[in-house]
């Protein structure tokens, strides 16, 4: 577990640190998407969450889900290119979820990859990730959460 | 100094205007165009939020019958009625132009810049969180954002001389809102420029006070401009999205799963009434109406707690009126926030199935 600024960002996930989300490869292959603490603690308590629909192919960088906090909308971007094989119905019925357990029951999407190979290369995992956000806290001016 | 360019789209549907929000956004993230300050006004219409359904929160059949065109923002918050008595203000922004990434400080930066450009016309304009601008604690402007990537667009109304009956009329609110009383209840919580300069200020003026109030804060200036060419065809394809049922639609929840629940108690320090707004799904309080036969100073203070209640959850209630009352002095004679929190006990509780409802004593 890495904790950069306060915040947690296990290093045992993939991030997409532009993006501010993370994937954890399961045993079969798939993967879970999600927010990390840091976006979280940036976007304030989450109110609503739109999440694209199961079996939609999404491109890496394109919107997963959309959420909503403090009247601010905006997308949350897919790590890696894939098809959406699930979205999470407790957090569409209680959004604060994803700010209350975002590695856990918070999670956004589940993906299947087109191509983890390729698009996993741009992801931060292990020993680079406190670095990769230490860096971007650095340069968006941020506290600590 | 950096120039950032300011434009004028002028009167146009809220098709297009939204439209243009989608595409100068996209013009944005992809750095194909510079910061912008546009000035906006729109034809009638109601505005949902994002995440809104226009069943749960319009009058439809009104809007219908009054040629008022129904659009959903790209922005969060709650529906509006937007009309040509109110000017349309937006910021288009690089996030390196913040030097910070957190949401709520950029919203609180921006209206505070903005509430100075208010205040520069010779009215007292103050943020009040989460995303208004009010005058002795009446309602001039209310904001909302949204963000793609690096880039971000932050929007908001000024009330000029706004309609307040009419959009009571258009929202879908209880009947007894309309009331004589009610309405002229609701037109104590909003402001209007006109009424409050005793003339209708100029909108060359206005926009300027806004101009000179965001280049202060950013330490820019500002150079008239227009739509650029990637713009005008990001703004085509936004527009054939955006200005279609199936976006307008987009979310659509039964009004029933938005019900309105009102309570009365009195209380030794008066009688307090109030209206809930109420998302069962997330049970979550959409919005507060108090009224009663109550003495409190100051005035605002029945309008601060609502916009603080505003979308708060449920299960905080006691936490959100404790710590609103405990921030600041109000003297209301015997009433007590306890007081509150019971009214709106009363009100919230009908949510919950009869059988498992626990009384109040």
């Amino acid at each position: 577990m890495a904790t950069v600024r306060g915040c947690n960002l296990p290093d045992d996930l993939f991030y997409n640190i532009d993006n501010n989300v993370w994937a954890r490869r399961e045993a079969d292959g798939t993967l879970t998407i999600g927010m990390t603490a840091y976006a979280c603690s940036l976007a304030g308590e989450i109110v609503s969450y739109t999440p694209k629909k199961v079996g939609k192919e999404i491109e890496q960088n394109k919107s997963v889900c959309t959420v909503e906090s403090g009247k601010w909308v905006g997308p949350v971007k897919a790590p890696v290119t894939g098809e959406i094989l699930a979205t999470n119905p407790d957090v569409a019925g209680k959004p604060g979820t994803i700010n209350a357990d975002p590695y856990g029951s918070g999670w956004l999407v589940k993906m299947k990859p087109s191509n983890w190979d390729a698009d996993s290369s741009g992801l931060v995992t292990g020993g680079a990730v406190a670095a990769g956000f230490e860096t971007k806290m650095g340069a968006d001016g941020f506290g600590g959460c | 100094m950096t120039t950032w360019r300011v434009i004028d789209t002028g009167l146009r549907s809220a098709a297009q205007n939204i439209a243009l929000n989608r595409a100068l956004l996209e013009a944005r993230q992809q750095d194909a165009s510079p910061s912008t300050l546009r000035f906006l006004a729109f034809e009638p219409c109601a505005l949902l939020g994002y995440h809104q359904s226009a069943e749960q929160e319009l009058n439809l059949d009104y809007c219908q019958k009054q040629g008022i065109s129904v659009q959903r923002r790209i922005t969060g918050g709650g529906a509006i009625y937007f009309d040509e008595t109110q000017l349309g203000w937006e910021l288009y922004l690089h996030k390196r132009d913040l030097c910070s990434a957190d949401m709520s400080a950029i919203s609180r930066r921006i209206c505070e810049a903005a509430a100075r450009g208010i205040s520069s016309l010779g009215v007292d304009a103050q943020f009040r969180p989460r995303n208004d601008i009010e005058v002795a604690g009446r309602k001039i402007s209310g904001t909302g954002g949204a963000f793609d990537g690096d880039a971000l667009m932050y929007q908001g109304t000024l009330l000029i001389q706004f309609d307040v009956e009419k959009m009571l009329r258009v929202l879908r609110i209880p009947a007894e809102k309309l009331s004589d009383k009610a309405i002229a209840s609701a037109r104590e919580r909003v402001a209007n420029l006109a009424d409050l300069l005793g003339e209708v200020p100029s909108l060359v003026r206005v926009k300027a006070a806004l101009s000179n109030a965001f280049a202060e804060e950013f330490g820019v200036s500002f150079a008239a401009g227009e739509l650029t060419e990637t713009e005008q065809t990001l703004y085509a394809d936004a527009l054939a999205e955006i200005d279609h049922p199936d976006w307008v639609n987009l979310h659509e929840r039964p009004a029933a799963d938005r019900p309105t629940y009102e309570a009365a108690q009195k209380f030794p320090g008066g009688l307090l009434r109030v209206s809930v707004a109420f998302d069962r799904a997330q049970s979550r309080i959409k919005q507060v109406w108090f009224s009663g036969d109550l003495f409190l100073s100051p005035r605002r203070t029945l309008a601060d707690l609502e916009a603080v209640l505003r979308d708060s959850l449920a299960a905080s209630l006691e936490q959100t009126v404790s710590d609103f009352f405990a921030a600041r002095a109000v003297d209301m004679l015997t009433l007590t926030p306890a007081d509150f929190v019971t009214v709106l006990q009363l009100a919230i509780v009908q949510s919950e199935p009869a059988e498992t409802r626990v009384t109040a004593p």
